[in-house]
């Protein structure tokens, strides 16, 4: 059973996870890791040139800006939630997608509820690991949960004062 | 007054059927109360000590006599008749059933009103100056403001999880009253020589359990920039906050941890960053929230008004309620009028379905169909002809709401304290009964002149007692009621934190403290000094002699 | 002694379990020497997640007259209010009510302040 939900046009499915997240003292599996910045500092090279596919987790009080050279060869960034009230991966999505241009997957890990659905779609993020046993169709609503956003974001809705003006 | 449109009104329709939702979602036991708490306080739904209690904002403190006719329906139909004006200009209801909530959010809704963001780590209701496009004296009007900052932090998808909860409030006047000095954001507009808007930004004051006053990071913001220079505050404050320790989490910490001018530099560094464009608004937006404040309605008066005159001249008690109620109005003919939910004995800041009624009907009649709500727990019909005040006098004296005490001895400010709230350490309410009828009487009050009793029944503040030109604060001494009592503190333009004056008092002690503070500034005081004026000139001492003295 | 109090979900009202059922009046509350009684009563009443909001213990003494919750925080919640004396229980009226609210002396409660700060 999968246990990535993947967001695509607004749709969210269950999605196979070809990726293995990997310990700081774990051997590395074969394929597709995701690693902790601090190893992907350490070993990120050899890493890249074993010719994987490759994401970075960063911690609630990891910088996104360390990642800046790197970001056109990752493929998978994951933010960590420690507790779903820890809201700095919010900003940490935004910095990568708006100011950083990363466009690879951003994926929110950790403690990651359904409540945060909505959130986590306008800051850029496009795939999820629930915390808990909530389902696709779940995700789909919470992400439209309302018809109007009074801000621009990550996921280019049109905010409440661009849509004034075309109304 | 701003008027929402459909894209407004459809935001809070569709937070009121996701909270029917999570509330039918929590009563058939689907979800746990650990999963239901975080989602019904983000719709300012507690449970208090007695029941549940809701908060519902106010934004910037402004109603329509519509939206306060709403509020007392649903105080009467929904809770017990009554509501709670609190000091960051919420209403407070103290009896409500969790299986009535959505029902309220969807009336509420239907007048644009809701409960959004009154609770948990978000952006806050905004306050601003209660004197808004009334007074003379403001560069432009705050609400315009205060709106823009509303709908852009409304479900902010990156600040809905900050720290610690975050307030804004903002003033377009250089005189202070909206203490904007302890706020997380305070913000005050001046206009320069060549017309140009522009805030000064002021961040990191705040009360609970450290008070700071605010430091200015940027003198000069222009107003276009606004929402994109709060974004990299918020996002700084968001990234680096603390976390580990809910007490030093709120962004005065991080201010005073790295310093005014360091938090300033990340600001500007962060902001320096920013595509403006894509978060500021653009003019026309700007345009339209501002027509939605532009004065209307306003007739061609000349500024003395016969009949106010006259009624001043033939009534004391009309006279005494001028002197303290009535404030000068930007516009001839005018004045502001507050409406003092101070009266002797009762509870400061609670309201009457009745009284919520008959202020929405003043306000229809004789105030261009707008009353506000004050941070000091009092309302305001702001926009009265000095032709209607003696009626609007007789109206309110009818329904005990012409106490003359603005900003006197009895206009206390208290939390509901512990008679309902479930953090609250000692009860505030009877403290704040006490001392009013202690100083009940018209002459002595307006002889002791302006003097600002702030009372919190706990170290959260919402008492304000912090900047209290005397601050009571509750306190649980091994499992009685005692009062702290602070002196020296203000949250206006000269904005203090006040001083401990000794060992905390027990309850039947504390309006004889505050008598013999009275005494000694009677005695004390020179030509012209408010009591905080005395006592910063005389300083702590002869004050804590008289209060303490009897105890040797 | 211990008595076994509660919010009702639905209404937020403040319940005492009785031994059998859930009562809105202080005096009609079991009292539990037994600590490990109290306790599983406790447990039982938090399982009862589609009628009650967070079940605690709170200490009770014998006062003039009767008993009463030790702690000044429990006696307001089987009382109500200073300010409204018509509203909150005490407004039932009766002999159990005057002796909570003659009732003095204190200890600290922590009371609902979980309830309220996010864990």
């Amino acid at each position: 059973m999968p246990k990535l939900i993947r967001w695509q046009s607004g749709v969210a499915a269950w999605a196979e996870d070809p990726f293995t997240a990997v310990d700081d003292d774990q051997s590395l599996p074969r394929g597709e890791v995701i690693v902790s910045l601090a190893r992907f500092q350490r070993e990120g090279r050899d890493l890249l040139a074993g010719g994987r596919g490759l994401g970075v987790r960063l911690e609630s009080d990891d910088a996104p800006e360390a990642l800046i050279l790197d970001l056109p060869q990752l493929e998978v960034v994951a933010l960590t939630f420690p507790k779903y009230r820890d809201g700095r991966a919010y900003s940490a999505a935004r910095v990568l997608r708006e100011r950083l241009g990363f466009r690879g997957e951003l994926r929110a890990v950790g403690d990651v509820l359904l409540e945060m659905g909505h959130l986590l779609v306008r800051c850029g993020f496009d795939t999820v690991e629930p915390a808990d046993d909530t389902t696709p169709e779940q995700w789909t609503r919470v992400a439209r949960r309302y018809r109007h956003v009074y801000q621009r974001a990550a996921d280019g809705r049109e905010p409440a004062f661009a849509e004034r003006v075309r109304v | 007054m701003y008027r929402y449109d459909d894209i407004d009104r459809e935001m809070l329709a569709d937070r009121a059927a996701e909270f029917r939702q999570q509330c039918v979602r929590r009563l058939a036991g689907e979800i746990t109360e650990d999963q239901f708490k975080p989602l019904r306080l983000m719709n300012g739904l507690y449970l208090q000590l007695h029941a549940y209690m809701l908060r519902i904002a106010i934004p910037y403190g402004a109603l329509n006599s519509v939206q306060l006719r709403k509020l007392a329906d649903i105080a009467r139909e929904y809770d017990r008749g009554y509501g709670h004006f609190t000091t960051r200009t919420n209403l407070q209801l103290h009896w409500i059933k969790l299986k009535d909530a959505p029902d309220i959010l969807d009336e509420l809704a239907t007048v644009g009103l809701h409960a959004i963001q009154t609770s948990g780590n978000c952006i806050r209701n905004l306050t601003a100056d209660p004197y808004a496009g009334a007074t003379a004296d403001e560069v432009d009007d705050p609400r315009i403001w205060a709106e823009v900052i509303r709908q852009w932090s409304t479900f902010h998808p990156e600040f809905s999880f900050l720290p610690r909860k975050f307030k804004i409030a903002v003033t377009g006047s250089p005189k202070d009253r909206a203490a904007i000095r302890v706020y997380d954001i305070g913000l005050r507009l001046h206009r320069d020589g060549e017309g140009a808007l522009s805030f000064e930004v002021i961040v990191g004051g705040g009360q609970g359990r450290a008070p700071h006053i605010g430091a200015v990071i940027r003198e000069r913001l222009p107003v276009r920039r606004l929402l994109s220079y709060m974004q990299a505050i918020l996002r700084v404050y968001n990234r680096h906050g603390r976390r580990d320790n809910p007490n030093k989490a709120r962004i005065k910490i991080l201010v005073a941890s790295l310093g005014a001018e360091e938090f300033a530099r990340q600001v500007e560094e962060e902001w320096s960053l920013t595509d403006k464009e894509a978060v500021d608004l653009p003019d026309t937006e700007l345009a339209r929230i501002r027509a939605g404040f532009a004065p209307t309605g306003f007739e061609a008066l000349p500024p003395v008004s016969a009949a106010y005159e006259k009624a001043k001249a033939s009534s004391a008690a009309f006279a005494r309620f001028a002197r303290h109620n009535v404030v000068a109005h930007k516009q001839p003919g005018y004045a502001l009028v507050h409406v003092s939910l101070k009266a002797i004995g009762e509870t400061p800041g609670d309201c009457s379905a009745d009284q919520m009624e008959l202020v929405a009907d003043l306000a229809e009649r004789y105030s261009l169909d707008e009353a506000r709500v004050t941070y000091e727990q009092n309302l305001l019909l702001p926009h009265v002809k000095l032709d209607d005040v003696p009626a609007v006098h007789e109206a309110l004296a009818a329904a005990g709401l012409a106490t003359p005490n603005i900003a006197l001895i009895s206009d206390i400010i208290a939390c509901p304290g512990l008679d309902y709230c479930a953090l609250a350490n000692a009860r505030a309410i009877p403290i704040a009964q006490d001392i009013a009828r202690r100083f009940a009487d018209p002459v002595l009050a307006e002889t002791i002149g302006e003097l600002k009793i702030k009372i919190s029944g706990c170290i959260n503040a919402c008492g304000h007692h912090h900047v209290g030109h005397i601050g009571i604060l509750g306190v649980d001494k091994k499992g009685e009621e005692f009062y702290q009592l602070t002196l020296g503190g203000s949250a206006d333009d000269d904005a203090a934190i006040g001083q401990v004056l000794g060992p905390a008092l027990p309850a039947d002690r504390v309006t004889s403290a505050i008598d013999h503070l009275v005494e000694v500034y009677l005695r004390e005081r020179r030509q012209g000094e408010r009591f905080l004026d005395t006592f910063r000139r005389a300083g702590l001492g002869v004050f804590k002699e008289a209060v303490y003295a009897e105890a040797h | 002694m211990k008595a076994l109090t509660a919010n009702h979900l639905a209404d937020g009202e403040v319940v005492f379990w009785t031994g059998e059922s859930w009562s809105e009046r202080f005096v009609d509350a079991v009292l539990y020497e037994d600590n490990e009684l109290a306790e599983a009563a406790e447990a039982h009443a938090k399982a009862q997640i589609t009628l009650l909001v967070d079940p605690y213990l709170i200490e009770v003494a014998a006062v003039d007259g009767g008993l009463a919750p030790i702690s000044y925080r429990e006696r307001l919640r089987a009382l109500g209010p200073t300010n409204k004396p018509d509203h909150g229980k005490q407004a039932l009226g009766g002999e159990d009510i005057a002796v909570l609210a003659r009732a003095h002396g204190a200890a600290r409660s922590k009371g609902r302040v979980d309830l309220i700060r996010r864990k």
